[in-house]
């Protein structure tokens, strides 16, 4: 009975094994865009593929390692990213302490690979941090579509320097994509501007606008901070349904990665003082739409949401 | 088996070793949950140490979060003694307190930055092969985690092989050892102290899951199989290996994460073990029962 069991148990882990070593990846995306001489370009989040794909056409392969609809605060690695992190010809992240402590490894890895942080190409100045500390810039920087422009610019710089055979047409798609976005930073600019000055408020779920608010002067007030974990405190909520009250903001969004129960505290909170506020919509904030979808690309996600802020707030 | 492999098994089997030889002391006196606990309650100390040095470097994280490991097992220790509740009421109660302390830290004075242990602190071990320790020269010498927790291993060992009397007897029959002129307080205190630097190290490592689910699981699993402490830990060291080399082929197989994958495991060492163990298992109890049931 017992030798049985033993060979049973014996039996069934080397089937484990045998299982797992059948399902190893043989054509990977990277080993397919090698074969054809193609550089292999990794981004953690799907906004920097999007500028990336837009830089180099099909040129390059471009892979994204979180995909629509993650929190890059709070994403978890799957055993496939180290292979497709270790094929990578070129890894691209965002910076600033977005992707947690996975940025500090990919900035360890460039001593080996080549690895650039998109902030980089921001001088500090542009960038906002809360004036108590030294190391605590807003990472989401993409939500200034000038800002943006200048990120992409510089990735581009950096890919012509990796890729000096395909230079000249690196150069070519990021002067037409920087002409796309000079213009729908321009009409961001006048959609906003259509707005009242009085009722340009926004109000969101965690603190992501800081540079949008500050781009496209309108006031942006978060009920959370920029961590996800933080809670929000009751006076938090009591304030912010205060401040509601007063300014007689008509709408507060939601975010696509972001739970959506805070901001309904808020909502409850206005009714009951007689206000009625509306939900203006979900925003993109840190991550891009399906990519089928209209939100599927950093301009579509522009497009998409200063579509539902204009419409909720005019 | 290529490298990545290799490094990303073995450190899984250190952190194996370390939790589930700490694992064993934790079931016997009670405290199994103590990793959990501490996995909450170092919050406050990312905080105050972000607050203090203004970054959010890991030798900066590690110390702040070290510290609260330690202090941690010293309240719960000290509720436990002083103010007479049972172990597990005191974990509850500590690492919640610390936990709540730290939230109010963050959204007092840094709800601007993106703190949590989640995003300074918990490692992840998918990518222990990235994080290389270059010398000056340029000399690769592995991954940096590997030799963190090595040294961990090296200490812990050394600790219990030589202490092994000490930290049998107290956590076994405290009254026998104050009775031979053991302090079971200065034990106390040195096991648990040992149990926060490593989990703090391991956390940094491999991540908060990982941790917790070794240094309950295998031992767990042990005390199925046998009631000599020696063969427990033995046992439950080797369960702890047998699960992070499983458990990678599993995550490979799924392309997962490799901690869920290891923490799965474990469990199904556990309920093997519940079922098949020859003294506590499920069917030798049935066997047992047979006959008087025929009978």
């Amino acid at each position: 009975m017992k030798l049985a069991l033993k060979r049973r148990f014996t039996c069934s882990f080397f089937l484990l094994l045998l299982l797992a070593a059948a399902c190893n990846p043989q054509d990977t995306p990277g080993a397919l865009a090698h074969q054809q001489g193609k550089l292999y370009i990794v981004t953690t989040t799907g906004i920097l593929a999007d500028a990336v794909t837009n830089v180099v056409g099909d040129r390059a392969v471009v892979t994204a390692l979180m995909g629509p609809g993650v929190d890059p605060h709070l994403y978890k690695a799957a055993l496939g990213d180290l292979q497709t992190l270790r094929e990578a010809d070129v890894i691209l992240y965002n910076g600033l302490h977005l992707e947690g402590k996975m940025g500090e490894v990919l900035q360890k890895l460039a001593r080996q690979k080549v690895v650039w942080a998109a902030a980089e190409g921001l001088p500090e100045n542009l960038l906002r941090r809360t004036p108590e500390f030294q190391d605590s810039h807003d990472p989401h920087i993409w939500f200034d579509v000038s800002l943006w422009s200048r990120v992409v610019e510089h990735v581009s710089r950096k890919l012509q320097q990796q890729d000096p055979q395909n230079g000249a047409y690196y150069q070519q798609n990021t002067q037409r994509y920087r002409a796309q976005l000079d213009s729908l930073h321009q009409w961001t600019k006048e959609q906003i501007a259509s707005i009242p000055a009085q009722q340009r408020i926004l109000i969101t779920a965690h603190d992501a606008f800081g540079y949008f608010g500050s781009a496209y002067q309108i006031q942006v007030r978060g009920l959370q901070g920029i961590s996800t974990v933080s809670e929000f405190g009751l006076q938090d909520v009591s304030s912010l349904v205060n401040f509601i009250v007063d300014r007689k903001v008509k709408a507060v969004f939601v975010e696509s990665s972001v739970s959506q129960k805070a901001i309904e505290a808020v909502l409850e909170g206005c009714r009951q003082k007689g206000h009625a506020v509306k939900l203006g919509g979900t925003l993109y904030s840190d991550a891009l739409g399906d990519s089928q979808g209209p939100a599927g690309t950093y301009a579509g996600m522009v497009q998409v949401n200063v579509g539902k802020i204009v419409k909720a707030l005019r | 088996m290529n490298i990545d492999a290799f490094w990303i098994i073995l450190t899984g089997a250190l952190v194996a070793i370390c939790c589930s030889l700490l694992g064993c002391f934790l079931i016997l006196r009670r405290m199994a949950m103590v990793g959990d606990a501490i996995s909450h309650a170092v919050l406050p100390g990312i905080v105050l140490a972000f607050l203090f040095s203004g970054s959010r470097e890991v030798w900066t994280m590690l110390i702040g979060a070290a510290l609260l490991g330690v202090a941690c097992t010293f309240l719960i220790e000290f509720f436990h003694k002083k103010a007479n509740v049972s172990a597990d009421a005191s974990i509850g109660v500590t690492f919640t307190w610390l936990f709540a302390l730290g939230i109010i830290l963050i959204s007092v004075f840094a709800g601007k930055v993106d703190l949590d242990q989640d995003c300074v602190l918990y490692g992840e071990i998918a990518y222990v092969p990235l994080d290389l320790w270059l010398t000056q020269s340029g000399l690769n010498l592995g991954p940096r985690t590997v030799w963190i927790l090595g040294g961990v291993l090296v200490v812990l060992l050394l600790f219990i092989s030589l202490f092994y009397k000490q930290l049998y007897l107290t956590s076994f029959d405290p009254a026998f050892a104050a009775a031979i002129g053991l302090s079971t307080t200065l034990w106390y205190y040195l096991l648990m102290g040992a149990v926060s630097l490593t989990t703090v190290a391991a956390f940094e490592s491999v991540g908060a899951i990982l941790v917790v689910a070794l240094m309950v699981g295998p031992p767990a699993t042990a005390y199925l199989l046998t009631d000599d402490l020696k063969k427990m830990l033995l046992l439950s060291a080797v369960a702890g290996i047998i699960a992070s080399a499983a458990g990678y082929y599993l995550a490979l197989w799924l392309n997962g994460s490799v901690a869920g994958a290891i923490s799965a495991v474990i469990g199904i060492e556990f309920l093997l073990a519940f079922v098949f163990s020859p003294s506590h298992g499920l069917l030798s109890r049935r066997r047992q029962l047979m006959p008087v049931a025929n009978g």
